[in-house]
């Protein structure tokens, strides 16, 4: 078989999910950088306005669906503990990272920002998401409604980029095979 | 914070729906932010470990399930008291960054070598 179903399962949450969110992330950002008003004259049309408003639920949508796959279904298959006495930890990327002191760190440091940052990106991303349905009309006219949705995405987009990174260097090293 | 008051400036700004809505939800989210990393501090700091509410994902299935709890009771009390005011946004949002901020703070894993 070319691919596991554990693989299957880290690729749908890292690039499937994560990496649709961040592309979203860019074009939200994108948007509220650039429809706002002009001159303080309304320059998005109202199918603008929705497209955006749907662009935020589809980022808080696939951030929480990304981060519920990580927590419990990938996150057990990292942790598991191997037998006692086992030699080969292929199938134990947790023991794989701490059994090596120049890999330790993966898991002491990156894995356990892993565990936690994606719960708070999810949070904020669905703030940004409620903002811009709730207030589809005035989002891209109100310029502090814009700054605030501008400002919980950037944080958003930042936050997924790094924890996105650290992710691709735990699986670059033990991946879930 | 649940009492800020609606600025004259604000309400001059308003055109459209009150911004209390978005605002509740934007600090809520700060709100549960911050819940993450005091769970996660309180956890490392052997003062209060969140019971593995999905065991195999052990404590953190608690800590962020209890995390959420408290980001959705926070946006609920909010969201009543604010949706139909016009609120001062720069208190708020700022406010929202600081309990972010320290929330991120408490994930961090360095700052736990200090328990």
């Amino acid at each position: 078989m070319l691919f596991t179903d554990r693989s299957i399962w880290t690729m749908v949450h890292g690039i499937a999910l994560s990496g649709a969110a961040l592309m979203a992330l860019s074009a939200a950002l994108f948007a509220l950088r650039t429809m706002g008003t002009v001159g303080g004259a309304p320059f998005a049309t109202a199918a603008q306005s929705r497209a955006l408003a749907g662009l935020t639920v589809f980022i808080a949508v696939t951030l929480w669906l990304s981060v519920v796959v990580g927590t419990f279904v990938i996150f057990p298959l990292y942790r598991a503990t191997p037998p006692a006495g086992a030699t080969e930890l292929a199938a134990y990327p947790r023991a794989l990272l701490l059994r090596d002191p120049q890999t330790a760190w993966l898991h002491a440091f990156a894995m356990e920002i892993k565990e936690h940052v994606p719960w708070i990106t999810a949070m904020l991303a669905t703030a940004a998401a409620f903002v811009g349905v709730r207030y589809r009309s005035q989002l891209l006219t109100d310029a502090s409604l814009r700054r605030l949705t501008t400002t919980l995405l950037a944080i958003c987009f930042v936050l997924a980029s790094v924890v996105g990174v650290l992710g691709i260097l735990v699986n670059k090293v033990a991946p879930l095979q | 914070m649940a009492s800020a008051p609606a600025s004259s400036a604000a309400r001059a700004d308003h055109q459209g729906i009150p911004n209390g809505a978005a605002l509740a939800a934007v600090l809520a989210a700060g709100v549960g932010s911050f819940a993450m990393g005091l769970f996660v501090v309180l956890n490392e700091a052997g003062l209060f470990a969140a019971p593995a509410l999905y065991a195999p994902a052990g404590g953190l299935s608690g800590r962020a399930i209890l995390a959420c709890v408290t980001w959705l009771i926070a946006w609920a009390i909010l969201h009543a008291r604010w949706k139909s005011r016009q609120v001062e946004s720069r208190a708020v949002l700022l406010a929202t960054l600081v309990l972010t901020g320290l929330g991120l703070l408490g994930t961090f894993p360095p700052l736990w070598e200090l328990f």
